[in-house]
């Protein structure tokens, strides 16, 4: 199980001892995780206290598993997070032992010693406040060192570990080489930040690794697929956007050096950091446009992978949202500044073509709709709703006939029953899966090749891995496997899957249609009352209580049209949604069109099942034939890639057949490296030597690697290759020459250094003796921030505690808020500012607003206009002025962050502002206002505010407490409240009015409960 | 209505008369008024604004010392406003941070004559505004407030408020399976709070990573000692 190949031996041999501490970067893919458990394995020993930092939760269970397999059980890995301690204190209420406070149980847990995994911000916590203690920790073990910068929580849990503990060890990892590559001298920041000298660089091309994977070589089939032709058209257009986004881009913005922007970057999600990073001085100077041009990119880099990942139906249906999204704003009125690629020559290309993959409209169903109308008094109308449709774009629904069935659908069968009239299901499918098919045919016609040669002995499995890139596509992929038709030509195996989701999408289609016509307002819908006829209503009642009859005894059974089965019973209820009245009068009006048909779908509609049951079983007994005896679920298996988890599963499955469905570079080394992959060859090839060596060498493993021949999946893969090897060719590089600086700052006795190791700007050759430690007190939300971490370079003690009011305590009068830009905006946005004010002026005698902007960026407000996307007009200041006049409402969304500041300063003419331009600045700052005034206590501060809160000093769910306040009905005040009443958010979604208004309050009650259930009353009605 | 001192005005670098005060000519739709007082500026009966450039205070660091001392206790919110014209502004920022919370005043920073102008109208013209602007807000229309909820979880944006509310459902519960018929039209706040990680992968737009935050959200509860 545990095999390690020769370089993970060699790596451990290198890095185990507990005296060195280093940071070992490894190529991806080469089985970093097994290098971390076997590590975590050697230490593991109650005298031991090894802690495991910043791995991400799905790491950290990983991890845990895996070195139970490895034999370290009592108690392995154990993982403090912020509700581990809830299942214990269970435990020890149980036993006559009252409520432990959380920091108690942890206490007790490192005092335990062992393997313990962390996260940060807790960490972070516990060493300030001394619960865990900092000599006791024999050496910790972070993962992710990629991330570490001189503001980081890693960094300061460096620094506070360092401070008290010179012995223990320090083992850093990371296998993404490219993060370390960008900025300056990047190696070296991350060294010193992480206090290391040793650094070990293990490319795919090292020496060692070379020799221990080249011997073995899998045998690796490249299948280059051609997309479609729609797809070839839509994939070039996306890439012209791109290009032309990247253009405006640049022109925009010509006195940037911009060379790092060019397509082939533009395919990775840090080309978006590139950016960032490059605008980021300027931001304040560039114009709306740019900042739209630069979420274009993103938006276009996630369609090229959408294109060739996602279903034509799933891929047109996600360009529609994004239309939708992109031409309203928040109002629901049109949006002044498009995207500038939304309006070009080819967009429009990808949109037409789209369509044309899933469906077309034909144009004599349309023609037959318009000319020969039929013989009813309501022709008028629904030439008008044709009309209407045609200009939304919109397919045609709810219609059908019978007319138009066969004669259209190009090789199916028969054309369904529930398909709208005029419309030609396409339904292109994506060329891998068929490829895919003829993949599985192979394997298994080689399987059966070999079957009489295999004995018990040999290892592996006759199961075949498909790897996919997403969950997504795996489910995809899994689906299509299940449904797919081995009879059918190429290119509609897939047939009945795709009509399946087509169905699925016109219902969809139906709600987003009765959605956007009820964004839009009023206007449309009172038109279509007036266009509607009043004898109608009569027409439509009798069958209307037909259908109900019949839908009855169909029994739950859905149609397929949108709205409609609500129908009945939201019309009697005359105060139902304007927009989804014009919804249902549509659907009533054709029901009366096609009353005579409509008998005829009442028997249809409960057979759609039977039918598609019928196939499936089909699908069954056709099983043997292909796959012999094998069940299914043995035989092809779907799977995302997953990072180091992929190892463990391939030892699990060992499979012998592996299909990469999306290119990953690496699965490719994962399949190298798998341990037992030697073992297995060489067995394999012992057992069979004679007959197979020559014919078939290296027959362990067979990967099929599928990719899209031109398409940017190829490009990605290539350069994610190139890019790889140049970053760690720079890193070893910055390795050669960087060793002396690093040398210099270890010197012993530098706790003066130590400080200008975190910033020379904050001691900036000035030297300043404090005799006394002065401390701050800190709120425990406020350590996802990187100020605490500074707070405390720059020699302040450093107390976290949970405040009710203020983030920050320098003096028992001093008291600061602290907001970063965005978090400014949107707190006047929501009023919390001035709540926050409102209790800080009450506490305090000396409120203080600290405005804290992002070093590097720009210090402006300027740049703050348009952080939340608010409408911003050509020229801010002349429309404040308007605003004295404008409508209350108006002048919320249109005001400026300035005159709120103004606003704010008036109304509480005690609060200070402190302007600081980066984090750095502000540590200065309060070092200063802390100088010759007395230390604040941290108990007092505690109960500050606190009064009405029972849990005062607990942690909170932050995200969630910002989700409940964004509810009506709570406000800032009974926030706390709520929160000490219900669990979750989900739990105040479960509770009924009367529990809800109990809470609130019967008004806010009311108001809040409408808004959660809104929606459901119209089901709750069709559900009877 | 805005009064200025008629005499010295040397909150600029060298000396600049009341009258051709950039500031000024961008303050508009106010009335302006020109008077002996001993703030720079006043912009209402107990509000006094002094004006200084950093520029000017590199070169004449005791100027401000002076003006606030002549200021002595009068009026009830006193202002600094700074023009920040320098690059190097971390320095003399922190230096009048402690100035002014010793002197019971507050900083405003504006960046350009223009932004001055404009804080000095606003004060004026907000002298006597209720703070309605900055409460918390009581009525919006329905798809705002989901959206601003829904948004207020990171990762999650405009296009992913439109999935959720439309399509929830939509290829996830089989076509023909009794629960689809459940599904109504829209999704109400208490449907998107149930919809489980994997209901929620399955949408166009959603991942992993954006899944498992929306879920966080909804069900972690909101205090972990609780």
């Amino acid at each position: 199980m545990s095999t390690l190949l020769s370089f993970h031996k060699d790596i451990l041999e290198k890095i185990h001892d507990p005296s060195t501490s280093e940071l070992i970067l490894l190529a991806r893919g080469l089985g970093l995780r097994r290098i971390v458990c076997k590590l975590l394995q050697i230490y593991d020993s109650p005298n031991n206290l090894v802690i495991l930092v910043s791995a991400s939760p799905e790491e950290e269970s990983a991890i845990g598993e895996e070195l139970g397999i490895l034999g370290c059980r009592k108690p392995g890995l154990r993982i403090v997070g912020f509700e581990t301690h809830k299942k214990d204190r269970y435990v020890m209420c149980i036993l006559p032992v009252f409520l432990i406070p959380e920091h108690a149980w942890r206490q007790n847990l490192y005092k335990k010693g062992g393997l313990i995994s962390i996260t940060s911000q807790i960490l972070t916590v516990d060493m300030l406040s001394s619960d865990i203690s900092t000599e006791m920790i024999t050496g910790i073990v972070l993962l992710h060192a990629e991330k570490v910068t001189p503001t980081s929580a890693e960094a300061f849990i460096v620094r506070l570990f360092r401070e008290k503990n010179r012995d223990g060890f320090l083992k850093a990892f990371s296998d993404h080489p490219e993060h370390i590559t960008s900025g300056m001298s990047p190696l070296r920041t991350v060294l010193k930040e992480l206090q290391i000298r040793n650094v070990h660089i293990y490319p795919r091309f090292h020496v060692e690794i070379k020799n221990s994977l080249d011997l073995k070589r899998p045998d690796l089939v490249e299948l280059h697929q051609n997309m479609t032709e729609y797809m070839a058209e839509i994939h070039h257009a996306i890439v012209q956007c791109m290009t032309t986004t990247l253009a405006e881009l640049k022109r925009a913005n010509t006195a940037l050096d911009l060379d790092d922007l060019n397509i082939d970057n533009a395919y990775f999600r840090s080309f978006d950091m590139i950016v960032r990073r490059l605008l980021d001085p300027v931001w304040h100077k560039v114009g709306p446009r740019t900042k739209q041009l630069v979420n274009d990119l993103a938006t276009l880099r996630r369609l090229l992978t959408f294109l060739l990942t996602y279903d034509a139906l799933a891929f047109h249906a996600y360009l529609e949202t994004l239309i939708a999204s992109n031409t309203t704003n928040e109002s629901g009125a049109p949006r002044k500044n498009q995207s500038p690629w939304l309006l070009t020559d080819a967009a429009n290309v990808i949109f037409q073509y789209a369509k044309r993959r899933c469906y077309t409209i034909s144009a004599s169903a349309q023609k037959a709709l318009n000319t020969a109308p039929p013989q009813i008094e309501l022709d008028d109308d629904e030439d008008a709703w044709a009309a209407l449709d045609e200009l939304e774009g919109r397919a045609r629904v709810p219609t059908r006939s019978e007319v138009h069935g066969a004669s259209n659908a190009p090789d199916g069968p028969q054309r369904p029953k529930w398909l709208p009239d005029g419309m030609d299901p396409v339904l292109e499918e994506l060329p891998k899966w068929n490829l895919l098919a003829d993949v599985l045919h192979e394997i298994e016609e080689e399987m059966m090749r070999l079957e009489p040669r295999l004995t018990s002995l040999s290892p592996g499995s006759n199961t075949t891995l498909v790897m996919t890139s997403s969950l997504r596509t795996c489910a995809l992929v899994n689906e299509f496997l299940s449904s797919m038709d081995l009879d059918a030509p190429r290119g509609a195996r897939a047939r009945a899957m795709m009509e399946r989701k087509l169905k699925t999408y016109l219902w969809f289609k139906s709600n987003f249609s009765d959605r956007k016509q009820t964004g839009k307002g009023q206007n449309t819908t009172s038109d279509g009352k007036k266009n509607r006829p009043e004898t109608d209503a009569g027409l439509s009642e009798a069958l209307r209580r037909k259908d109900k009859e019949k839908r009855e005894r169909a029994a739950n059974r859905r149609r397929v049209r949108g709205g409609a089965p609500a129908a009945p019973t939201t019309r009697e209820g005359s105060d139902a949604q304007a927009g989804e009245d014009v919804m249902i009068q549509e659907a009533d009006d054709i029901a009366a069109l096609y009353a005579p048909f409509r008998v005829l779908r009442g028997n249809a509609a409960p057979q759609g099942p039977v039918e598609e049951d019928i196939t499936l079983l089909g699908f069954e007994s056709d099983f043997d034939a292909h796959y012999g005896l094998l069940a299914p679920q043995q035989t092809v298996l779907v799977r995302a890639y997953s990072d180091d988890a992929d190892d463990r599963m391939l030892q699990e499955i060992q499979p012998r057949f592996i299909v990469m469905f999306e290119p990953n570079l690496e699965f490719v080394r994962r399949i190298e490296v798998r341990p037992n992959a030697s073992d297995s060859i060489l067995i394999y090839e012992r057992v069979t030597e004679q007959v197979y060596r020559n014919s078939n060498p290296g027959l362990g493993v067979r990967v099929y690697f599928m990719m899209y021949r031109y398409s940017c999946e190829e490009g990605k893969y290539l350069t994610g290759l190139r890019r790889e090897k140049e970053s760690f060719e720079r890193l070893i590089k910055e390795r050669g020459s960087m060793l002396m600086p690093i040398l210099e700052e270890r010197r012993p006795g530098s706790g003066e250094s130590l400080i200008k190791t975190i910033s020379s700007r904050i001691a900036g050759g000035r030297k300043e003796l404090s005799t006394e430690t002065s401390c701050v007190i800190v709120d425990m939300r406020e350590f996802r921030s990187s100020l605490p971490s500074l707070l405390h370079a720059s020699q302040l003690l450093v107390i976290p505690v949970t405040l009710t009011v203020g983030d920050y305590i320098l003096t028992p009068d001093i008291c600061v808020e602290r907001k970063s830009i965005p978090d400014l905006v949107s707190s006047f946005n929501n009023g919390r500012l001035h709540t926050q004010c409102e209790l800080m002026s009450v506490h305090y005698k000396q409120p203080i607003l600290l405005i804290e902007f992002e070093e590097h960026k720009s210090f402006s407000l300027e740049a703050v206009t348009d952080v939340k996307s608010y409408a911003k007009s050509s020229n801010k200041y002349p429309t404040k002025k308007k605003t004295g006049t404008a409508p209350e409402d108006n002048e919320r969304a249109s005001a400026s962050i300035q005159a709120r500041l103004v606003l704010l300063t008036l109304h509480f003419p005690r609060i200070r502002i402190i302007w600081s331009s980066s984090p750095y600045a502000t540590a200065e700052i309060f070092r200063d206002l802390k100088s010759n005034s007395p230390e604040p206590d941290p108990a007092k501060a505690v109960v500050v505010g606190a009064e009405e809160d029972p849990e005062a000093g607990a942690g909170v769910n932050a995200v969630a407490e910002e989700l409940l306040r964004s509810l009506p009905g709570i406000t800032a005040k009974n926030v706390k409240h709520v929160m000490s009443k219900v669990g979750s958010v989900r739990e105040l979604c479960d509770l009924n009015l009367p529990q809800v208004q109990d809470i609130l309050g019967v008004e806010p009650g009311k108001a809040c409960w409408e808004f959660i259930h809104r929606g459901e009353r119209t089901r709750r009605i069709a559900q009877i | 209505l805005v009064a200025t001192t008629g005499g010295d005005l040397l909150g600029f670098e060298g000396k600049v008369t009341a009258r051709g005060n950039p500031i000024l000519e961008s303050v508009r739709n106010i009335g302006k008024e020109f008077g002996d007082i001993v703030a720079d500026y006043q912009v209402g009966r107990t509000t006094g604004v002094l004006f200084l450039s950093l520029r000017y205070h590199r070169l004449h660091p005791e100027y401000i010392h002076q003006r606030i001392e002549r200021l002595g206790r009068s009026y009830n919110l006193r202002i600094l406003l700074l023009m920040c014209d320098v690059s190097e502004h971390q320095e003399p920022i922190r230096e009048l941070t402690k100035v002014c919370l010793i002197n019971n005043m507050t900083i405003m920073v504006a960046w350009n004559a223009e932004e001055a102008g404009f804080y000095l109208s606003t004060y004026k013209q907000f002298e006597h505004k209720p703070p309605d602007m900055i409460k918390e807000r009581v009525d919006k229309d329905y798809y705002s407030m989901l959206r601003t909820a829904l948004t207020s979880i990171s990762k999650v944006n405009k296009t992913d408020v439109e999935t959720l509310r439309t399509s929830l459902g939509v290829g996830i519960i089989p076509f023909n399976s009794v629960l689809y018929s459940e599904l109504s039209a829209r999704q109400s706040f208490a449907d998107i709070a149930r919809a489980s990680s994997d209901q929620l992968q399955k949408m166009p737009g959603f991942g992993q990573v954006k899944a498992r935050r929306i879920v966080d959200a909804f069900e972690k509860p909101f205090r972990n000692s609780a």
